[in-house]
């Protein structure tokens, strides 16, 4: 089910574009999620049973100064979190989740391998979980486009000219208040 | 005199766990670990603890329903209990402070801020 070719003219489509940093969950089967990925990761779920898919988009960040590690796990791992959260408010089971990995292409050869760097954290995110990995197109040198519709599980993947992908730098954690703390 | 500070985490994901034991245990903290609200609730009838820390979504007993537990006896009745979820919403997080929780931290969590906190409430 999770391996159906999508067919190419989705007519009645709602396209829903999943930016780099977000994380959709759904079981409306009138809804496509769509990205483009050069060395981000998109991880797709999907509960069969639920019949419920979701999609995030991430690129792990650098650290902050004197971090020590190559690469900030933390958003990495927000944004697997949020999707999984995303999917059990949808109906999802987490014993019950799918996943699909695409993209982690090392776009820019003279670049640190971002790419790899996120689909490796990618892996061991899901082998962490025990979520069963079904299928994944992860690193090369070319963008990806994927499509997937979150109420069936259906996947299509192209290849697309790298200047449609977005920035292949490793972006700063993020600007808004990351962490804060509020005591009560 | 210094004493070690004892922290229990509560988080179904262990990937997040270990991100988290990595960042506590480096500031010299004692951490223990719980999956799930169920499992932090059979840990601390028989263990002692200074700080707990606790997700909110989780199977079995979720962080509101620990911290409301956690709140009816008297052992417990004072603990800090810091929730670090990736819950953004102010009626959850409303929620979490009606049922008796100390401090809300929003993921992805600073290692120095969540530092800091656990600092701030364990003394």
């Amino acid at each position: 089910m999770f391996h159906k070719p999508i067919l190419p003219n989705p007519s009645g489509l709602e396209r829903v574009t999943v930016m780099q940093g977000q994380a959709l969950a759904s079981a409306d089967a009138t809804l496509e999620f769509s990205t483009v990925l050069g060395s981000c990761v998109a991880t797709c779920l999907f509960d069969p049973d639920a019949r419920v898919g979701g999609m995030n988009h991430f690129l792990l960040a650098e650290p902050p100064a004197g971090y020590g590690t190559a690469v900030d796990e933390h958003y990495g791992l927000y944004l697997m979190e949020l999707l999984v959260n995303e999917m059990l408010a949808k109906g999802a089971r987490k014993s019950k989740l799918k996943a699909h990995l695409y993209g982690g292409a090392n776009v820019n050869r003279n670049m640190m391998k971002i790419g790899s760097v996120n689909a490796e954290f990618a892996r061991k995110f899901l082998a962490n979980e025990g979520i069963a990995l079904m299928r994944e197109d992860l690193g090369g040198t070319q963008a990806r486009r994927v499509d997937f519709r979150p109420a069936s599980g259906q996947v299509r993947l192209r290849t697309v000219e790298d200047r449609l992908a977005p920035p292949v730098q490793p972006t700063a954690r993020p600007a808004k208040s990351l962490g804060d703390v509020e005591l009560f | 005199m210094t004493t070690t500070t004892r922290i229990l985490t509560v988080d179904d994901s262990p990937s997040m766990r270990a991100l988290l034991n990595h960042a506590l245990t480096a500031q010299g903290f004692d951490v223990s670990q719980a999956e799930d609200g169920m499992a932090a609730l059979d840990w601390l009838a028989l263990n002692e603890v200074d700080v707990v820390i606790t997700d909110i979504n989780m199977p079995r007993l979720d962080g509101f329903g620990l911290i409301e537990r956690l709140r009816e006896g008297s052992r417990h009745r004072d603990r800090p209990i810091l929730v670090l979820t990736t819950e953004s919403s102010e009626e959850k997080k409303a929620r979490a402070r009606a049922a008796g929780a100390t401090g809300w931290i929003v993921k992805p969590f600073d290692p120095a801020k969540l530092v800091a906190a656990v600092r701030r409430v364990s003394h």
